[in-house]
């Protein structure tokens, strides 16, 4: 009975997401601010053209974001056993962003350029934030991998700033920093399809695992005699979300605080148990990331980046959740 | 005896570099039974525990479980058969008692399945087993220390095992609590299964146990039914303080020499 209401619940928000998406398409600037009446799509070319190569890929990779900041969240709260963790964690961000800095200075300026740089140097920082972690010889598993990733992210951020200090002040420096605010204007069907790969399979897996996640949440001797193959599996989990998100980061830039606070949200309604929380975190930041791009692009004649966005709501939220109930974690025993 | 559990010759230490914490250890665990090991605090007790588990790899000797070494079980085989109840477990998230319970069934699903119906029917009946059905629904951090440790047994039993491995099970528990989980133990001994605990408390042990292994810096001091083990010479010396063991109607019981 228990399982029927929760697919049904399920069920709808997906509706909710879809609705959402729906009305986003005729949400803009054209022809004038925040409305564009669907009769149009049939009279206008402009506007077919608009939302089909500029909307809809924008809409379908903030949705992508959104799902794949969520769930990367949801999981790496739950393997390290923290509930301040997000996706950026483990020097991720800072290591795309390094990479995505590296690329407009000395590579190339070409978008895909970008994003490989980014995504390279992402999984970069991942890589050593674990190579780093097998050499500590105190702590446990969770403290070794959060002490290595402040560390390779301090490096990360000690690098851009390096970067932003040599950055040609007329050309380079304006693009640099409008990237790492985080932003999905410049969004095409190209970019989209660059990310789909890389979020699909870290969405699939973290689908396929859901229930599995809770059994890594435990202490590592529990997990270890309830049959986890502990290593293996958090080293899947950990590759598939943070690539995936590394790669939304090559586009998209920083956008933070969305993988955190979704995931805090999703268990409030949902419930602890990841069978349940995690889908239903990758609706919510779906949707919520739709949103928040829709206020980038309409609320101001400009764009509002979507980074700064984010970073408002979320926080306005967490404060909200955490004067309203209190932060619903508690470290025990 | 009918043994289940052996380590032969078991020699540990946790880096290449540090010291031993377990030296040429032998010791023998009886089917069906409650074996209580006791010994001072730092004594290896915890790490014999994850040794007998699977989870550290002694460097020399071996490991059986009926009979077979350990290395010709799968993790699956073994999480099948051993059951854990850590000496601190704790739990970050807000689960129902019912949800935590279930993770129990997890040696019986593959990575990717779901628990179906007959892993809830199983996890209703393990939270019944322990008494705490009532609490089915209850968060798991918002309950007291007795009650948390019986939802840590009722996972066990949802996982169904015969070797069932207790860290300091009553540690921090009130005497009607520690006298549920004792009884309890107890009990499952007569279904057939085996419990290992690790206790500082020897009345405790002699209240739940059939066989008693009384360790000392890394190694076994002395192992065999209690009144070979249990005894104020074997304890003084152990614990490095003037203890008794009386005899009052006929139960045996440790007491300090007065200040």
């Amino acid at each position: 009975m228990k399982k029927l209401s929760f697919s049904k619940t399920l069920l709808f928000l997906a509706f909710g997401v879809l609705a959402i998406l729906l009305v986003s398409v005729f949400i803009g600037r054209y022809p004038e601010p925040y409305w564009m009446s669907p009769k149009l799509l049939f009279q206008d070319q402009l506007a077919q053209q608009l939302v089909l190569n500029l909307r809809l890929p924008r809409l379908l990779t903030a949705l992508l974001l959104g799902m794949v900041l969520a769930a990367a969240g949801s999981v790496l709260q739950m393997v390290f056993r923290n509930p301040l963790v997000e996706p950026g964690f483990l020097g991720v961000s800072q290591g795309a962003a390094f990479g995505a800095a590296v690329s407009i200075l000395w590579l190339n300026r070409h978008p895909l350029v970008i994003e490989l740089s980014a995504t390279f140097f992402g999984l970069l920082a991942l890589l050593l934030s674990y190579l780093l972690s097998t050499r500590i010889r105190y702590g446990g598993w969770v403290l070794r991998l959060i002490l290595s990733g402040v560390a390779v992210s301090a490096l990360f951020s000690a690098g851009i700033g390096i970067l932003k200090y040599i950055a040609d002040p007329l050309t380079e420096l304006p693009e640099l920093t409008f990237w790492l605010l985080g932003g999905l204007y410049s969004v095409t069907w190209r970019d989209f399809f660059f990310v789909l790969p890389f979020a699909l399979a870290g969405i699939t897996t973290v689908y396929a695992m859901r229930w599995r996640v809770n059994l890594l949440s435990l202490n590592d001797d529990t997990a270890f005699s309830l049959g986890a193959s502990l290593s293996r599996e958090r080293i899947i989990l950990l590759v598939m979300t943070v690539s995936a998100a590394a790669a939304l980061t090559a586009i998209s830039g920083v956008i933070s605080w969305v993988g955190l606070i979704i995931p805090h949200i999703s268990r409030r309604l949902f419930g602890a148990s990841a069978e349940k929380s995690i889908p239903a975190a990758m609706l919510l930041g779906g949707g919520f990331t739709v949103i928040a791009d829709d206020l980038a692009r309409t609320m101001l004649p400009g764009e509002i980046p979507l980074g700064i966005l984010t970073s408002a709501i979320g926080a306005g939220l967490f404060i909200y959740l955490m004067i309203s109930f209190g932060i619903k974690v508690r470290r025990d025993g | 005896m009918d043994k289940i559990l052996s380590l032969e010759n078991i020699h540990f230490r946790y880096y290449p570099d540090s010291p031993n914490v377990l030296t040429d250890l032998s010791l023998d665990i009886p089917a069906g039974k409650v074996t209580a090991i006791l010994g001072p605090n730092g004594t290896g007790k915890t790490t014999l525990l994850h040794i007998l588990l699977g989870l550290l790899k002694p460097f020399q000797g071996q490991v059986k479980v009926s009979g077979k070494s350990h290395r010709e079980y799968s993790r699956k085989d073994l999480s099948q058969m051993i059951g854990l109840v850590p000496q601190f477990e704790s739990i970050p998230f807000n689960f129902s008692v019912f949800e935590y319970v279930l993770l129990g069934r997890s040696p019986y699903l593959k990575p990717f399945q779901l628990p179906g119906e007959g892993d809830i029917r199983i996890t209703e009946d393990a939270l019944k087993s322990a008494g705490i059905s009532h609490l089915s629904e209850k968060p798991v951090t918002e309950i007291s220390g007795g009650e948390r440790q019986l939802v840590h047994i009722s996972r066990v039993f949802s996982q169904q095992t015969r070797i069932l491995l207790l860290d300091e099970p009553t540690a921090h528990l009130d005497l009607e609590n520690q006298n549920r989980i004792l009884r309890l133990l107890k009990q499952m001994s007569t279904q057939g299964k085996t419990s290992v605990l690790t206790t500082h408390d020897p009345n405790a042990a002699i209240f739940a146990a059939d066989y008693f292994v009384l360790m000392n810096r890394g190694n076994i001091a002395a192992q065999g039914e209690l009144n070979q083990v249990i005894t104020a010479e074997n304890l003084s010396t152990i614990y490095r303080t003037p203890i008794r063991v009386e005899q009052t109607n006929g139960y045996t019981m440790v007491v300090m020499d007065k200040i």
